[in-house]
């Protein structure tokens, strides 16, 4: 399995006018019979065949893709273009700087560095195609439409020689058949952060972990993620509902319910800056991605012992759990140095730089939960923040959604972060 | 002919006089809100859900619009709260601001003497630092083991754990007066400074208090700079929104600068960010036409 969760592109293709048509099904109501409405106005399901024109085509490790070549591969054997600039798009704190000087140095090149907070926003500006972005970091959720509007360039193989490094399943993933546009760049799962200084309840106890986010002994003590599917997904696997991707109207419904029940009695922070507002107690329990968890220690106070710091997610691996992907964008000026770029994220030692500073992890051979504890990398409260490769068996990976399905839960999204 | 020349250059003078705030407003006001329209009643671009800008308005959808009004008005009226919400933390802080900025211009413009410089230089200096810096600063003295809550429990005398940044209300309308009050001070300053020391004098010469002065001479004529010191602080307001992102964080105290740029973020959304941005428009226009009233008094009086 694989996802990406809190860093979501929303959407699915579909006509301007089946769009309007999905808006006025919506107005009817949000509730189950609104959302019914919508859903099937425009049907749901997704589309198993590898190849778009038309119909949208979702992967999923059930139906994994091949993607087809829209765009020109680059010729083998050529060298970074020295004192060009290389624009790389990413989140935030998601790419160790070191690297990106060491890069600078080894290559000749400039790196500018522009970031995002999440998917959505992200696509609203490589769409413009005006800042020739060369390098993005998306999630698989978006690799659908990426390629559709022909905004990736497809790699050539010659160039990532480091592929040979990452865990076998990511080597040929199901999202990507072939490896033809990604590499990918981080695993992680999502779940809950709390202090045991601010927080008295053992999370990882109770029997349903998901229910302290709505315990008012915590109201105005929490937070979720700002991440439209990785929120409501929780809401879903709260309630025992393991297709996270739903295209029930009344699963959608009670996600509503739940949402805006939090919403009214917890009145939660809506952000992805856990990793600094949870060290800084802003609040004292959070929805939080591992990476995330894991970088907590450096955000710490020093006086703060680490002990405090905990992270939860399901023992048995039934959560969220996705990995974040590297892609050439076609708009960007400098391929070769992007393919250079891709491979050096997968050598060890750079994965290792950038897993120090962004405390995401790498999916490549050389990190196992072991070594990575007993290397001092993520301590032993925290462990729980490590992603196991098994976990991607049993986990749940947040895909792209049916174009119906993707604007119910957008709107329902909406009406949450409106606090009406 | 010599005597003709000048009605005539007169004649062209002020209209070429115009001339750059004309194009200014037709670059810079006019042409960006034909677009803000275009995107609203505009399409939505099929595979990225882009928005797609229709120019021609016999093509235009209404339905963007539509959606966001009826959740204004209609049965499910979810981004109501926050349109109400914006009104009202928007109208305290500016009181408040007002409130805040009053006295202080006023000693300044009439009191400080000598220390006028260096005082309008320590009003000023708030702006060299980005407001965002600002906000940011306060986040630091308001978490939970902050500088505020620190002082508060007069040093561990009592216990004060008051969650500050959690979705208050208080401190968002706070945070608000603390970002915006020098905007205020300077219009005001200048209102103040300009009303002539003779007529305070006259005005006491005539047996008026100290408080009649300022009753029945320096209010009225400083009413103006209220005005507009209430405008330029209140305008940017109503689109703020990284106040309450920085400040609370919760949905419990968006504004409908959240939501236009929750929108402007969201494929397919981006209509309804020009929806908002109407209704900001829209209600932006009523103090404006008290401000254009308030100007044409000033000239009626003058005259």
């Amino acid at each position: 399995m694989a996802g990406e969760p809190a860093r979501r592109a929303p959407f699915t293709g579909r006509s301007a006018v089946g769009r309007r048509s999905l808006l006025r099904a919506g107005l009817a109501g949000l509730a189950a019979p609104g959302v019914a409405t919508l859903l099937q106005a425009c049907g749901g399901g997704s589309s198993s065949s590898g190849n778009p024109s038309g119909a949208e085509t979702i992967p999923a490790p059930d139906n994994p893709v091949r993607w087809p070549l829209t765009n020109d591969v680059i010729k083998s054997g050529l060298k970074p273009e020295r004192g060009s600039t290389l624009r790389v798009y990413n989140y935030a704190d998601y790419l160790s700087p070191r690297f990106l000087k060491d890069f600078e140095e080894k290559y000749g090149v400039d790196i500018r560095l522009s970031t995002f907070n999440d998917a959505d926003e992200a696509l609203t500006k490589i769409a413009s195609e005006q800042l020739a972005f060369d390098v993005y970091f998306p999630s698989y959720d978006s690799l659908g439409r990426l390629i559709q509007a022909d905004l990736l360039r497809p790699l050539n193989q010659d160039y990532i020689t480091n592929r040979g490094n990452l865990w076998p399943r990511l080597r040929d993933p199901w999202y990507d058949r072939g490896s033809r546009y990604t590499v990918p760049y981080t695993v992680y799962s999502t779940g809950i952060g709390w202090r045991t200084d601010m927080i008295d309840t053992d999370v990882a106890g109770l029997t349903n972990p998901y229910d302290v986010l709505w315990n008012t002994q915590y109201a105005n003590n929490t937070a979720v993620l700002d991440d439209w599917h990785t929120c409501m997904a929780m809401v879903l696997l709260r309630n025992g509902i393991y297709d996270i991707n739903t295209t029930d109207p009344t699963h959608i419904a009670m996600v509503r319910e739940q949402l805006l029940d939090m919403r009214r009695t917890m009145s939660p922070s809506v952000t992805i800056d856990m990793y600094t507002e949870l060290p800084g107690k802003k609040y004292g329990l959070c929805q939080m991605w591992s990476g995330d968890a894991i970088n907590l220690p450096y955000y710490l106070p020093e006086k703060t012992p680490v002990e405090v710091l905990r992270f939860w997610f399901p023992e048995n691996g039934r959560g969220e759990v996705d990995n974040d992907l590297c892609v050439c964008l076609a708009q960007g000026k400098n391929p070769v140095a992007a393919h250079f770029f891709l491979n050096d994220l997968l050598d060890n030692q750079v994965a290792e730089t950038n897993f120090a500073y962004t405390g995401y992890q790498p999916p490549l051979l050389k990190f196992t939960p072991d070594s990575l504890v007993a290397d001092g990398y993520v301590p032993e409260n925290l462990a729980t923040a490590v992603v196991r490769e098994k976990d991607f068996d049993v986990g749940f990976p947040l895909l792209q959604l049916p174009a119906a399905a993707d604007v119910a839960w957008h709107q329902v999204w909406q009406e949450f972060k409106a606090g009406g | 002919m010599a005597e003709s020349a000048g009605p005539r250059g007169a004649r062209w003078l002020w209209p070429l006089l115009a001339l750059p705030g004309v194009v200014w407003l037709a670059l810079l006001f006019v042409a960006p809100l034909y677009v803000v329209v275009a995107i609203l009643f505009g399409g939505v671009d099929p595979i990225l859900r882009q928005p797609v800008p229709v120019w021609n308005p016999a093509d235009w959808d209404f339905t963007q619009f539509r959606y966001v009004w009826d959740h204004v008005v209609g049965p499910q009226p979810f981004f109501r709260a926050a349109l109400v919400r914006t009104v009202v933390y928007v109208g305290l802080a500016s009181a408040l601001c007002l409130l805040v900025a009053y006295p202080v211009a006023y000693f300044t413009a009439r009191f400080s003497g000598r220390w006028k410089g260096p005082l309008l230089f320590a009003l000023i200096a708030p702006f060299w630092i980005s407001y965002m810096m600002r906000m940011l600063a306060w986040v630091n003295l308001l978490q939970a083991d902050g500088l505020l809550n620190r002082a508060l429990s007069a040093g561990g005398f009592f216990d004060v754990h008051t969650a500050w940044l959690n979705g208050r209300p208080s401190t968002v309308v706070l945070g608000l007066v603390y970002g915006y009050v020098p905007y205020m001070i300077l219009p005001l300053f200048a209102g103040l400074d300009r009303i002539p020391v003779a007529t305070l004098e006259a005005a006491r010469d005539l047996g008026a208090s100290r408080w009649q002065t300022f009753r029945r001479v320096t209010w009225p004529l400083s009413r103006p700079a209220v005005v507009v010191s209430l405008l330029v602080t209140s305008l940017p307001m109503l689109g703020d929104y990284f106040t309450n992102d920085l400040l609370s964080g919760s949905p419990n105290t968006s504004m409908i600068g959240n939501l236009i740029n929750n929108s402007v973020l969201t494929p397919g959304q981006t209509g309804q960010a020009g929806a908002f941005v109407m209704l900001i428009l829209l209600v932006s226009v009523v103090p404006m036409l008290l401000y254009v009233r308030s100007t044409r008094t000033g000239v009626d009086v003058q005259s």
